[in-house]
C-alpha cells in the first residue's frame, strides 16, 4: 500500500511539476506582442494614446497600419501627432518644459537621447521591460542598434525601431561590362569592383565618368548638402582614422584626417554631376534611379526604391527606377557605415498613460509586428532585427533582395554611431556650416579650425567635465569608432 | 491736338504690354509651382526642366481630400477669416479714435506699433505657456485671438492713415446735420475709405494665412493650418512636391478669388481720362 | 433735435471722449492679453539661466546681456539683416510705386491682373522659398536654363551655394514675394489722390515730376509711410525665405537675426539668452521707431 501511495505521490508531483513547467513554458512562449495586447486590453477603458511621429511618409505606418490594428486588437485609441522632422526635437522639449503631458509615446532620434534624458523628458523603461518580459525580444535586435541606441547611463530609454545605415549602391551591370573591366584593369591594375577604400572610389568614379559621361552617366553622386553631408563626414572621418576629441576633450576634428576628407570631397565633385553640392536625399535618389550615376551611398530605402517593385500610390513621388535589377549592394569604403539618424520609440516622462504608452511601443517594436512594419510598401523603417534580415517574405520581394539584406546586416554589425553628446545640435550645426563653407570655396583647414574652435567653445559652455563624461561613455560604445 | 489721340493710344498699348509683362514675371514662379502639382516625379526631377506636364490629371488634388489633408486649408480659412473680421472691426474702430480724437496721444499709438516689433520666436514659448494655462492650445478660438492680436497693430496703423486721408469737413458737416458719432462713422467715414479697408483686410488675411511659427507650436492635430501641413511634405527621406504644389494651389485659390471680385472697391472712381496728359 | 446741439459744449466733449475711449477699448483688451504675460516672462527669464540642460529659475544677473555684447555671431546676423533690409525695402517701394502708377488708370483686364499680382504674397513664405530653391536649382530649375538660352552656353550657376550669388538669389525671392504688398497698398492710396488738384496743376502747366512730388507724394505719404514701416519691421524678422534657400549659409553668411534666434532659442533651447536678445531687439527697434516718428510727421 505504501509503495503505491509513494508512486501516486510521485506521479502527482511529476504531473504538477510538468503542468507548472508547461504553463511557464507557455507563458514564455506567448509573444511580447500578445502580452502587450492582453495587458492593454485590460487597461484601456477607451483611453487615447498620443504618439509623436515624423510627418509625411513615415506617419502612414501608424495612421494606416499599426494604429488601426492596435485599435482593433485592444480597443485603445491611437492619436498620431505628425511633426516635421526638423521640428520634432523642439516640439517634444517644448511640450515637456510646459508640462502639458500632451504626448504619451515618442519617436526620438537616438543622438538626441542624452539631451532628452538630461532634461528629464524620457521615462526609464527597465521596470516595464521586466514586468512584461521584453528583454528577450530586445536582445534579438541587431547588435549595433541594440547595444548603442537603447540606453543612456545604463538605463533603457528607447527601443531602436529603424535600421538606418549607409549602404553603397552601385551599378553592377556597368561594373560587369567586359570592355570597361578590361580598360580599368589595364589602367589601375586591379579589378573593377565596389570600392573598399576611398582611393579606389575616387579612381573608379573618375574612370567611369570619363567613359560614360557622353551617355549621361557619371561615376558617382553623393549627399553633399550640409544636412546630409554631416553624416557622410562623420562616417568618412572615422574610417580614415579620425577622432572627434582627444583625451582632454579638445576637438581634433581639424586634424589631418578631417582636412583629407574635405579636400577629397572637393576633388571628387569634379567627376560628379554639376550641382552635386546641393544634393540631398531626393536629388541623389533621382540621379541614381534614373541611371545618371554609377555609385552612391545612402540609406536602405534607396535599395527598395531602385528595385522598382513598389507599386503603392503613396510612393508616386519617387521617380521611376530605370535601374531595377542592375543594382549591387556593398558596405561603403572603409567598411564601417554610419548608422545615420535612426529612430527609437520612447515614453514621455510626463505622460498620464505611461504604462499604456509603453505597451503600445512594445507591441510596435516586437518581433511579430515589426516584421510586418518593415515590409510595408510605403515604409521608411528599415530592417533592424536579426529576423528581418532572414525573413523569407522579405527575401522574395525582388531577385537581389538577398544581397541587399546581407549588406544591411553586415552594416548593422560594423556600423558607426552618430556623435551624441549634450547639446549635440550645436556641434552638428558647426559642422553643417563648415560643409556649406567648403562648397562656397573656403580652405578646408581654415574651415575645420573654425569648427574645432566652435566645438571647444560649446564644450566649455556645457562644462568640460560633464561633457567629457558623456563623450567617454559614448566613445566606449562598440559603435563609436572602428575597431 | 490732332496728334494726341495717336500718342494716347500708343501709350495705352505700351502700358498694357508692360502690365502684361510684369504680371507674367510675378506669375511665373506661381505657374511653376502650380505645374508641379500635375507633374510626375520624373518630370519634377527632369534635367533639363519640364515646362509643361504631360497630363493635367487632378488626381493629386483628389488625394489631398481623400487623405484629409485638405482640411488644413479649411482650418486656415476659419482662423484667418475669423481673425481678419475681428481685427478689422476692433482695429478700424480704434484707428478712427486715434485718427480723429488722438486718444492716448502718441504713447498709445507708439505702443501699438511696437507690438509688431517683438520677434515671434521669443514670445512663442510664453504664449504657449499662457495657452496651456487657458486651455487654448490646439483650438480655433486660441488661434483666432492670437492672430487678431498680432494683426491689430497693422490694421490700426493702416486704417489710421486711410482715415486721415479723408477730409474732416464731411464728418463735421454730418455732425452739424444731427448725426451721432456712430452714424458719422458708419455712414460717412467707412464708405469713404472702402479702398483702404479692402487693401488692409486683404493683407491682414494674408498675414494670418501665412503665419507658420505660432501655428506650429500652438497646434497639434485639431487646428493644423495649411502652412504647417505643407511642411509635413518636406521630409528627411522624402519630398512630396506634388502635394506641396497642390496644397499651395488650394491654399491660394480663396484669396485669389476674393481679390479679383472685390478689386473694384480698391480703385475709387472711374478715371475721367488719363491723369497725365 | 440732435444730441450734439442739445448738450453744452463741455458735455458734448465728454460724450466724444467716452465714445473715443469705447472705440479703443476692445482692441486694447485683445492686445494686452497676448502682450503682457510674454513681456513679463521675457524680462524675468532674461535674468535667469535657463538653457537646455538647466531649468532652474535662479537669477543670474546680467550674464545674458553681457553675452550679447561679446557674441560676434549675433552682431554679424544683425549686419546681414541690415543689408537685406537696405536693399529690399527701397526696391520694393520703387517697384511697387511704379507698378501702382501703371495700373492706376483703366486697362483691359486690369481686375484679373491685379488679382493675379497678389498671388506671390499669398503663397506661404516657406513654399515660396522652396519653389525658388527649385527654380534656382542647377539641374531641375528653369532659371539657369533660360540664362543659358540668353547667353548661348551653359550657365551652371549655384545660386544658393556660392557666396557671390546667395544674396541676389534671396533678394530676388524676397522682392518677388513682397512687392505686390507695396503695389496694392500704394494703388489704393494713389486712387484716393484728389483728381481735381491733379487736373488743375496739369492745366497750369506743371511737369510730371513736379506734380508727383508736390501733390501726389504728400497725399499718399501716410499710407506709404505705414507700409514702409510694416515692411521694415517684417524685413527685420526675415526668416522663411532665407531659411528655405540657404539655411543661413554658406557658413553663416546669410544668417539673419531671426535665423540666429531660431537656432539658439528653438533648437538649442538657450531660453534665457534668447529672451535677452529679444528684449534688446525690442528696445532697439522702439528707439529707432521713436526717432523716426519724431522726424516724420505722420498725422495731420
Amino acid at each position: 500500500m505504501k509503495f503505491r501511495f509513494d508512486r501516486l505521490k510521485l506521479s502527482c508531483a511529476t504531473a504538477i511539476a510538468s503542468a507548472l513547467l508547461l504553463s511557464a513554458g507557455m507563458a514564455n512562449a506567448q509573444s511580447a506582442a500578445q502580452k502587450a495586447v492582453d495587458a492593454a486590453k485590460k487597461m484601456c477603458n477607451g483611453k487615447t494614446i498620443t504618439i509623436v511621429w515624423e510627418a509625411g511618409l513615415q506617419s502612414l505606418d501608424p495612421k494606416n497600419f499599426s494604429g488601426p490594428m492596435w485599435e482593433k486588437l485592444t480597443s485603445c485609441k491611437i492619436n498620431v501627432v505628425e511633426v516635421p522632422t526638423a521640428e520634432m526635437f523642439t516640439k517634444i522639449m517644448q511640450e515637456f518644459r510646459a508640462g502639458t503631458g500632451a504626448y504619451d509615446a515618442l519617436n526620438v532620434i537616438p543622438s538626441w537621447m542624452p539631451d532628452l534624458v538630461q532634461a528629464g523628458a524620457l521615462e526609464p523603461l527597465d521596470a516595464m521591460v521586466d514586468k512584461y518580459t521584453y528583454r528577450d525580444e530586445l536582445q534579438k535586435i541587431a547588435p549595433t542598434y541594440r547595444d548603442n541606441q537603447m540606453k543612456v547611463n545604463g538605463k533603457i530609454y528607447g527601443f531602436p525601431d529603424d535600421g538606418d545605415v549607409f549602404i553603397m549602391y552601385y551599378r553592377k551591370d556597368i561594373f560587369a561590362d567586359p570592355a570597361l573591366r578590361k580598360d580599368f584593369k589595364a589602367k589601375y591594375n586591379y579589378e573593377l569592383a565596389a570600392p573598399t577604400t576611398w582611393k579606389q572610389f575616387s579612381e573608379i568614379g573618375q574612370f567611369l565618368t570619363d567613359k560614360l559621361k557622353a551617355k549621361g552617366t557619371y561615376g558617382a553622386s553623393q549627399f553633399r548638402e550640409p544636412g546630409y553631408g554631416n553624416f557622410m563626414f562623420q562616417e568618412r572621418f572615422r574610417n580614415e582614422g579620425g577622432k572627434f576629441f582627444d583625451a582632454n576633450m579638445k576637438a581634433t576634428i581639424n586634424g589631418p584626417e578631417g582636412v583629407k576628407v574635405l579636400t577629397d570631397w572637393r576633388n571628387e565633385n569634379k567627376f560628379m554631376p554639376p550641382g552635386v553640392e546641393k544634393f540631398g536625399f531626393v536629388e541623389n535618389l533621382a540621379t541614381f534611379v534614373k541611371g545618371e550615376s554609377a555609385m552612391t551611398i545612402s540609406w536602405p530605402p534607396y535599395g527598395r526604391f531602385a528595385a522598382g517593385y513598389i507599386k503603392d500610390e503613396a510612393m508616386k513621388w519617387v521617380p521611376e527606377s530605370k535601374v531595377a535589377g542592375k543594382v549591387g549592394y556593398a558596405l561603403p569604403p572603409g567598411g564601417h557605415p554610419e548608422l545615420a539618424a535612426g529612430f527609437a520609440l520612447s515614453v514621455a516622462s510626463n505622460s498620464k498613460n505611461k504604462e499604456l504608452a509603453y505597451l503600445f511601443i512594445q507591441w510596435l517594436n516586437s518581433e511579430e509586428i515589426s516584421m510586418q512594419r518593415v515590409q510595408l510598401p510605403y515604409t521608411l523603417r528599415d530592417p533592424f532585427r536579426d529576423s528581418h534580415f532572414t525573413s523569407k517574405e522579405y527575401l522574395a520581394k525582388w531577385p537581389d533582395a538577398k544581397d541587399y539584406l546581407a549588406a544591411l546586416q553586415a552594416g548593422s554589425k560594423t556600423g558607426l554611431l552618430d556623435l551624441s553628446l549634450i547639446q549635440t545640435d550645436k556641434y552638428e550645426e558647426a559642422l553643417r556650416q563648415g560643409i556649406s563653407r567648403l562648397w562656397a570655396g573656403d580652405d578646408p583647414k581654415a574651415i575645420l579650425d573654425d569648427v574645432a574652435k566652435s566645438w571647444d567653445d560649446t564644450t566649455k559652455k556645457v562644462g568640460l567635465d560633464k561633457q567629457k563624461a558623456v563623450y567617454s561613455a559614448w566613445a566606449a560604445k562598440g559603435g563609436a569608432y572602428p575597431k | 491736338m490732332n496728334r494726341l489721340p495717336l500718342a494716347h493710344r500708343l501709350r495705352q498699348h505700351l502700358r498694357l504690354l508692360l502690365a502684361i509683362l510684369i504680371t507674367l514675371f510675378f506669375l511665373f514662379p506661381v505657374y511653376w509651382l502650380a505645374m508641379n502639382s500635375f507633374k510626375t516625379a520624373d518630370e519634377i526631377y527632369a534635367s533639363p526642366p519640364v515646362w509643361w506636364p504631360a497630363s493635367l490629371q487632378l488626381n493629386n488634388y483628389w488625394v489631398l481630400f481623400k487623405d484629409g489633408d485638405a482640411v488644413s486649408v479649411w482650418n486656415s480659412l476659419v482662423v484667418a477669416t475669423g481673425s481678419t473680421v475681428l481685427a478689422m472691426s476692433l482695429g478700424t474702430l480704434c484707428a478712427y479714435s486715434l485718427a480723429r480724437f488722438k486718444t492716448g496721444g502718441d504713447h498709445l499709438s507708439n505702443w501699438i506699433i511696437s507690438q509688431r516689433m517683438v520677434p515671434p520666436i521669443a514670445v512663442v514659448f510664453p504664449i504657449f505657456l499662457l495657452y496651456v494655462f487657458l486651455g487654448w492650445v490646439d483650438t480655433y478660438i486660441g488661434m483666432i485671438l492670437l492672430y487678431t492680436a498680432f494683426n491689430l497693430p497693422y490694421v490700426i496703423w493702416m486704417m489710421r492713415g486711410y482715415i486721415q486721408d479723408i477730409p474732416r469737413s464731411l464728418e463735421e458737416a454730418a455732425l452739424v446735420d444731427g448725426c451721432t458719432h456712430w452714424e458719422v462713422f458708419w455712414k460717412v467715414v467707412l464708405p469713404m475709405c472702402k479702398g483702404g479697408l479692402f487693401a488692409t483686410a486683404i493683407f491682414t488675411f494674408i498675414f494670418a494665412w501665412n503665419e507658420f511659427l505660432f501655428a506650429l507650436v500652438l497646434t497639434r492635430t485639431e487646428v493644423t493650418t495649411y502652412t504647417v501641413q505643407v511642411t509635413h511634405y518636406f521630409g528627411g527621406q522624402s519630398n512630396f512636391w506634388t502635394k506641396i504644389a497642390a496644397m499651395s494651389v488650394l491654399g491660394t485659390l480663396p484669396v485669389f478669388i476674393a481679390v479679383v471680385f472685390m478689386q473694384r472697391y480698391l480703385v475709387r472712381g472711374i478715371s475721367l481720362g488719363a491723369v497725365k496728359g | 433735435m440732435s444730441l450734439r446741439t442739445a448738450l453744452s459744449s463741455s458735455q458734448a466733449h465728454e460724450v466724444q471722449k467716452q465714445f473715443a475711449r469705447m472705440l479703443v477699448a476692445p482692441a486694447m483688451l485683445v492686445l494686452l492679453l497676448v502682450a503682457v504675460f510674454p513681456l513679463i516672462y521675457l524680462i524675468l527669464v532674461s535674468f535667469q539661466g535657463i538653457t537646455m540642460m538647466d531649468n532652474s529659475s535662479d537669477f543670474v544677473g546680467f550674464i545674458n546681456y553681457q553675452a550679447i555684447l561679446e557674441d560676434t555671431r549675433l552682431w554679424q546676423a544683425l549686419w546681414h539683416t541690415m543689408v537685406f533690409l537696405a536693399i529690399a525695402l527701397p526696391l520694393e517701394l520703387v517697384l511697387g510705386l511704379l507698378m501702382a502708377q501703371l495700373f492706376l488708370d483703366q486697362l483691359p483686364g486690369r481686375q484679373i491682373m491685379v488679382g493675379l499680382l497678389v498671388l506671390p504674397v499669398v503663397i506661404s513664405p516657406i513654399v515660396a522659398g522652396a519653389i525658388w530653391s527649385l527654380m534656382f536649382d542647377n539641374r531641375y530649375g528653369p532659371i539657369n536654363q533660360v540664362l543659358g538660352w540668353m547667353v548661348g552656353h551653359d550657365m551652371p550657376l549655384l545660386w544658393t551655394i556660392k557666396p557671390e550669388l546667395v544674396y541676389p538669389a534671396i533678394l530676388v525671392a524676397e522682392v518677388w514675394q513682397w512687392t505686390p504688398f507695396m503695389f496694392l497698398l500704394l494703388l489704393a492710396a494713389l486712387a484716393n489722390v484728389d483728381k481735381s488738384q491733379l487736373e488743375s496743376a496739369s492745366i497750369d502747366g506743371a511737369g510730371y515730376w513736379r506734380i508727383f512730388f508736390r501733390i501726389v507724394l504728400p497725399s499718399i505719404w501716410p499710407v506709404m509711410a505705414i507700409a514702409l514701416l510694416i515692411r521694415l519691421l517684417d524685413l527685420f524678422r526675415l526668416f522663411d525665405i532665407v531659411w528655405t534657400l540657404t539655411q543661413g549659409g554658406p557658413g553663416t553668411m546669410t544668417e539673419t537675426l531671426s535665423i540666429f534666434t531660431y537656432s539658439q532659442g528653438f533648437k538649442q533651447f538657450e531660453t534665457s539668452y534668447t529672451a535677452a536678445v529679444a528684449l534688446v531687439i525690442v528696445v532697439f527697434l522702439s528707439a529707432i521707431l521713436m526717432w523716426a516718428l519724431k522726424r516724420v510727421e505722420l498725422s495731420r
